[in-house]
């Protein structure tokens, strides 16, 4: 998978991740008004965990995009 | 979040339900994973491309795709349920039971496999010890991993019709449709994508589990206190002092079982000669990335039981019944008819539904479903290559064009998925998901082990010897999981204690399954003549130089980082002893 021309897996994981941080931030922004019934919910997890996946997500999102030398 | 209308034709009996950002991810992966499959299409004419992914896999995404092949259904689902049923002895499935054996196959094993340029084991088996020893091999492996597909198929469905509530039929016909359409289209390419993209997932899916469960319990030594005080004593949490007996540990085995019959026998004849993990390695683009495959992947692996044993272990402390009172999970058995109990492997899912809303939710069900799919891509990417190679191309059509073994790959793609997905149908007799896996494996994996070892490092080992040292040892395995079926008191012969469970009776059968294999295989080759050296260059140690796998600093030597591994390995478990 070394070939610049093919579609790097680390793009696969990132976009996945980076798509899943985003669904993931805004159903924790939501939840900051409307908590869920689950243990520890005011720890906020979905709002920290969205954002930890956007971060990592989006990196190798940019770093092994389609096309990168 | 509004529950979407396509659940409520699922409704029945379910822990959960989806709300619709859940479904949301879940819908992102099924089109991430099919598109996958039709990029990698263009990318899978040849035979070595469908069947090997080309040989152009890095070490890093061979290893992932290594460990990640392991890592289905059984592995998240049943190990929770074994963690929260036997405690942290758990987790040697994990070390002892997978490291070692993953090093040896890194360090002394791959050279040969590599050098040796065949597709497959039961290739290699070929190389080594003639026509009969590839047929039992690529026989039994094509059966097993058909039946493992099924397996993992049924447990798909089955966990799904918990969670969600959602139709077994439904959820065997989605998976298998899926998975068979990206591997059929992009093969071992495909599959290995996959892996890698599933595993990542698992992580982003399960980690929130012993994250929020170590803070709800309040730290590791709280954790372990609850525990005792839940159960009543302290067996659950140490990983050794407990094996001196049978009788003393909650999973009735005894140290020589889990060091020899698993350590040994079990984990280095799955890591090391089940064709589905190894031939992940064998797409490595060179010999280090070889040798140093199975190494990140053994790294890899040490860090699974934080997302599958510590879940196990957490539930033992922290889960309670609406009432307040301890929950107490149950057998299957026991819990069916009794609408209020939940079984030991709805540990997972009933963690997940503590501390994941929506959104979180989705992210671990979806994890558990791409752990499933991967699990039957691995088995039928196996299937396709060991039919095609070994059998089809062996035995029924020797000298078909390259083109036509590519199609014949697709082919037995689909009709591999068709045979699991009856074997699906089949296994929903079955109590224990966890017992029938452990039968398959050392039916054919420990002897195969023995022949295999005998093979690579003893040039004396002749075709006959291999052959009817492979068929004693499957024959005996089998033989003596009939004999404990049909006349359960046999187990104390078997596992040599009146205490043995049933786990113990799947480590000491491997164990004597290999034992008999050795055995067989010595005395048949000392009667039989020896192989001229000649013909065992690039296949034995001793007759074969080692080619140089190009590592010029330390930190490129995949011995340095087996050595930083195996130290590793050894202070977790000095740390939980």
């Amino acid at each position: 998978m070394s070939d610049n021309r093919e579609i790097s897996i680390w793009f696969f994981c990132g976009i996945l991740m980076l798509a899943y941080g985003a669904v993931l931030v805004l159903t924790g922004l939501f939840e900051l008004h409307n908590p869920p019934p689950t243990v520890l919910a005011e720890l906020h997890p979905t709002l920290w965990w969205g954002v930890l996946l956007s971060v990592l997500g989006g990196f190798y999102t940019i770093r092994f995009r389609p096309g990168k030398a | 979040m509004q529950f979407s209308p396509l659940l409520l034709l699922f409704a029945g009996k379910q822990l959960t339900t989806l709300s619709g950002v859940d479904i949301l991810i879940l819908v992102l992966y099924f089109a991430l994973v099919v598109f996958i499959g039709f990029y990698a299409k263009g990318k899978a004419n040849t035979s070595e491309d469908f069947f090997l992914a080309g040989r152009e896999m890095t070490a890093w995404i061979a290893g992932l795709s290594f460990v990640s092949a392991n890592l289905g259904s059984l592995e998240l689902m049943g190990w929770a349920g074994s963690a929260y049923q036997y405690g942290i002895l758990a987790a040697h499935w994990y070390w002892i039971g997978a490291i070692p054996a993953m090093l040896f196959l890194g360090i002394v094993m791959m050279p040969f496999y590599y050098i040796s340029k065949t597709h497959s084991v039961p290739g290699y088996l070929h190389l080594r010890f003639g026509n009969g020893a590839r047929a039992v091999s690529a026989i039994s492996f094509g059966l097993m991993t058909i039946l493992m597909s099924g397996v993992n198929m049924y447990a798909m469905a089955v966990v799904m019709q918990t969670i969600l509530g959602w139709n077994i039929t439904f959820s065997i016909w989605v998976g298998a449709g899926t998975v068979a359409l990206y591997v059929m289209l992009g093969g071992l390419r495909s599959a290995i994508i996959n892996e890698v993209l599933q595993f990542v997932l698992i992580w982003a899916g399960a980690a929130m589990i012993p994250i929020l469960g170590l803070i709800e319990a309040g730290s590791w030594s709280n954790l372990k206190k609850q525990i005792a005080i839940n159960v009543g004593n302290g067996d659950y949490t140490h990983m050794w002092r407990t094996l001196g007996h049978f009788s003393s540990n909650p999973m009735g085995v005894h140290w020589t079982g889990i060091v020899f019959g698993l350590g040994f026998v079990i984990s280095f004849g799955y890591w090391t000669t089940d064709f589905l993990v190894v031939q992940r390695v064998l797409s490595a683009n060179n010999l280090r990335a070889a040798k140093l495959a199975p190494i990140i992947g053994a790294a890899f692996k040490m860090a699974v039981p934080l997302i599958v044993i510590v879940p196990g272990l957490l539930a033992l402390a922290v889960l309670k019944n609406p009432d307040g009172s301890v929950m107490h999970l149950v057998a299957s058995n026991i819990a069916k008819g009794n609408p209020g109990m939940h079984t030991y492997d709805e540990v997972l899912p009933l963690m997940l539904i503590r501390y994941c809303g929506p959104g979180l939710l989705g992210m671990g069900i979806t994890a558990l479903v791409a752990g499933f799919m991967s699990g039957m891509a691995g088995n039928v990417s196996a299937f396709s290559t060991v039919w095609t190679y070994d059998i089809y191309g062996a035995y029924l059509n020797k000298k078909a064009s390259d083109s036509h073994y590519v199609a014949m790959g697709r082919w037995s793609t689909v009709i591999g998925m068709l045979i699991s997905i009856m074997t699906a149908y089949l296994v929903m007799n079955a109590n224990s998901i966890m017992d029938y896996v452990q039968a398959l494996f050392s039916f054919f994996v420990a002897p195969l082990f023995g022949t295999v070892i005998l093979g690579m490092l003893w040039k004396r080992a002749t075709k006959a010897g291999g052959f009817w040292g492979l068929l004693a040892g499957t024959a005996s395995s089998i033989g003596m999981f009939v004999w404990v079926q049909t006349t359960p008191s046999a187990l104390r012969y078997i596992a040599m204690s009146p205490d043995a469970k049933p786990m113990a009776e799947n480590l000491y059968r491997a164990l004597w399954s290999w034992l008999i294999c050795v055995i067989v295989t010595v005395a048949v080759s000392l009667v039989t003549r020896a192989t001229p050296e000649a013909e065992l260059a690039n296949l034995v140690y001793g007759v074969t130089p080692l080619p140089d796998d190009g590592s010029k600093t330390l930190w490129e030597k995949p011995l340095f980082w087996a050595v930083v591994v195996i130290t590793v390995f050894f202070i977790l478990n000095l740390i939980f002893f």
